[in-house]
């Protein structure tokens, strides 16, 4: 899960990492100046995405009435494809330089790799390489805080023990929450070499969360936030709209064949709804999750038919059928045509029981997509008729 | 050089042979002609499990059949553990289906086995097949069948059926590797570049990738500098994806412009391979070729 910037620097001041002090404003909350720490602030739309302050997004207000004003103006607003729901109001840092620091996972090395420059801030990718210093370490603290004293060491002035002690706490960060990036740009340094986040963007590994009951605690708190890492820790699947707009509801399994067909349908011009990876694996006889599903599809006010795909590798299409054709009468507010594709284990079966229901059923994916259009446009034709 | 040519007579063990998937798999994967020769279970009651042998540790099954290889059958939570006793216990391949490992557990697993030469396959794989030999893990059969593609696939679904639609047009596979869609993992396409180039059974390569990380890229680099040879041809899924959106697979995570469908699909092209948009496309394109040397 990508936090947002004010949980990510929650959850470093509680580890004992300096960040300035600041508050949340979602959009139902009254201003409280009580919170406020003193001027001047920054109001920074909380967005999981990087470049906010080139997005307009990041203001400086010199008056509690700017605040106001500016967090107005961004609360509702979209930017990079996101609604801003909050904004964090922290005290401006002056007089610092700019720093940058990131740990990550780095899958082909297999180990952790820290990278360090004397030079951040917005424009760190124009930053020269010989300022940029990294090296991957193995994933235990002895050897990260090894390696992160070694990077340090070549960074010049009040930056070398700036970057040292950062990095050894962060290091123990992102063993402890099992994190897979953490990044601080800017790290602010003083002259006097006090040093504090000025922004940070922490990844957290969703498939350690029932380990982690700090993470799993924010993410109770705060689940409008994340609503897709909440939807898999509440029901142990993944489901995502992908177009509000869209017309086709798909009932599919595996990640990347049902990304597949996302690519497919839209490039034959269709427009699917969501995404979805059931695992019809852990159904476990119970028509709860395919009820789940079939009513949330049924909030898209232009899904017209409904798709399902499934090659079953292990799962038993007759087992398949007989919840669908139970579930389909218990998620009664989507009301649209249902076409099936089903192929592998069990497929006699399933074309029994979907014969009785009035569903047809198709083993060529193209011919379940040509019967999807044939629904979609005898929609439209009708719609423009009673019009 | 990785090696995934098991055979009919490679022993198998199945770790967690008493949990509802262990005991399903193994018995598929013993119809297909796995040489399946105990389970490990620390379930005191159960001592066989449809005439398998049950062992209470991965060094007693080891010691007891001559095993070499595993399925771990187990939960997230419970892999590194189960491996780092595979590991001890000498096992050299060990296939781990199980989805959704930690990530910080996937490295420590990576530096384990890298360090003791064990060739992990997974997590979060479907495992591995030599068609019409043996099959570790749960590729389904209709999808298997002997032929002239080495296959590796990131996302099982997707091989399942280009595997499907190509098995069905005659065109099988020489050695099949799932090697899962987690970021951090045992084995990566780049590991499988030597044993497929010198395969005699492998006439061209199929690699089935998705959006995210950096596999389909390392793959490209690899290709050019192994000067790979044989025909290659890729379908990668999640081209119309949003930035940014993980969708299923952690690894599907696109970070920035790396990982991207247009980054994967153009490094793959300057590598020599054919990459295909739609499964349609990609089963014609095989079949044209596979057409074309006769």
């Amino acid at each position: 899960m990508y936090l947002i910037e004010h949980d990510a620097k929650e959850l470093l001041a509680e580890h004992g990492v300096p960040v300035p002090a600041g508050c949340l404003l979602d959009d139902k909350v009254v201003f409280d100046g009580g919170l406020l720490p003193p001027g001047p602030w920054l109001i920074k739309g909380q967005i999981r995405a990087g470049g906010r302050g080139k997005a307009g997004i990041i203001r400086e207000a010199v008056t509690v009435a700017e605040i106001a004003d500016h967090a107005r103006a961004m609360l509702g607003t979209r930017v990079k494809g996101q609604r801003v729901d909050a904004v964090r109001v922290e005290q401006k840092v002056s007089g610092a330089a700019e720093a940058y620091l990131g740990l990550l996972i780095d899958p082909a090395a297999g180990g952790v790799r820290v990278i360090m420059s004397p030079r951040g801030g917005v424009d760190i990718e124009t930053v020269a390489a010989m300022h940029i210093q990294s090296e991957v370490s193995p994933p235990d603290i002895e050897s990260l805080c090894a390696c992160v004293r070694r990077l340090a060491a070549a960074m010049p002035g009040v930056m070398a023990n700036a970057l040292r002690d950062a990095g050894e706490r962060l290091a123990r960060i992102f063993l402890d929450c099992e994190t897979l990036l953490i990044e601080i740009n800017p790290l602010f340094v003083h002259p006097d070499g006090r040093w504090a986040a000025g922004d940070a963007k922490i990844v957290t590994d969703d498939n350690a969360l029932p380990r982690q009951p700090m993470l799993r605690a924010l993410l109770d708190k705060r689940s409008a936030c994340y609503p897709e890492t909440a939807l898999k820790a509440r029901h142990g699947f993944d489901y995502m709209v992908v177009d509000p707009a869209g017309e086709i509801g798909l009932l599919t399994t595996g990640a990347g064949l049902s990304m597949m067909l996302i690519d497919e349908l839209r490039q034959a011009g269709l427009k699917p709804y969501n995404f979805l990876d059931i695992r019809t694996g852990g159904l476990r006889g119970e028509t709860t999750r395919l009820v789940h599903v079939l009513d949330w599809i049924s909030a898209g006010t232009n899904v017209r038919v409904l798709l399902i795909n499934i090659f079953a590798g292990i799962t038993d299409l007759g087992e398949f059928t007989r919840l669908l054709v139970a579930a389909l009468p218990e998620a009664p507010r989507l009301d649209v045509p249902v076409v099936a594709r089903l192929i592998g284990n069990g497929l006699p079966a399933a074309r029994k029981i979907l014969s009785k229901a009035g569903i047809r059923l198709h083993t060529d994916l193209d011919e379940a997509v040509a019967e999807v259009r044939s629904h979609i446009e005898a929609r439209t034709s009708q719609s423009h008729s009673s019009a | 050089m990785i090696n995934p040519r098991v055979d009919r007579n490679t022993p198998v063990i199945v770790q967690g042979i008493t949990g509802r998937a262990g005991r399903l798999h193994s018995r598929q994967m013993r119809a297909y002609g796995t040489n399946i020769v105990g389970g490990v279970s620390q379930k005191i009651e159960e001592r066989e499990v449809d005439g398998t042998p049950v062992f209470r540790s991965c060094e007693e099954a080891v010691r007891a059949t001559g095993a070499i290889a595993s399925v771990a059958l187990v939960g997230a939570m419970q892999l590194l553990d189960a491996m780092r006793e595979a590991v001890a216990a000498g096992i050299q391949y060990l296939v781990t289906p199980t989805e959704g490992m930690p990530v910080h557990d996937a490295l420590k697993a990576r530096r384990l086995t890298r360090d003791a030469g064990v060739t992990w396959i997974g997590a979060s794989t479907p495992g591995m097949a030599v068609p019409g030999n043996a099959k570790l893990g749960f590729l389904p059969d209709d999808s298997l069948k002997a032929g002239p593609l080495g296959l590796m696939s990131k996302s099982g679904t997707l091989s399942y059926e280009a595997g499907y639609r190509l098995a069905q047009r005659g065109i099988g596979q020489s050695v099949w590797v799932g090697v899962g869609g987690d970021p951090v993992k045992g084995t990566c396409f780049p590991d499988l570049v030597p044993f497929f180039a010198s395969d005699a059974q492998t006439e061209a390569l199929l690699i089935i990738g998705e959006i995210g990380g950096h596999d389909e890229e390392d793959l490209a680099t690899t290709l050019k500098a192994e000067n790979f040879r044989k025909p290659a041809f890729a379908l990668i899924a999640g081209r119309s994806a949003a930035e940014g959106v993980a969708m299923g697979h952690a690894g599907a995570l696109v970070y920035g412009s790396h990982g991207t469908f247009e980054g994967k699909r153009q490094a793959l092209a300057d590598a020599g391979v054919e990459v295909f948009s739609t499964l349609g496309e990609l089963v014609e394109g095989i079949i044209s070729h596979f057409r074309c040397q006769c």
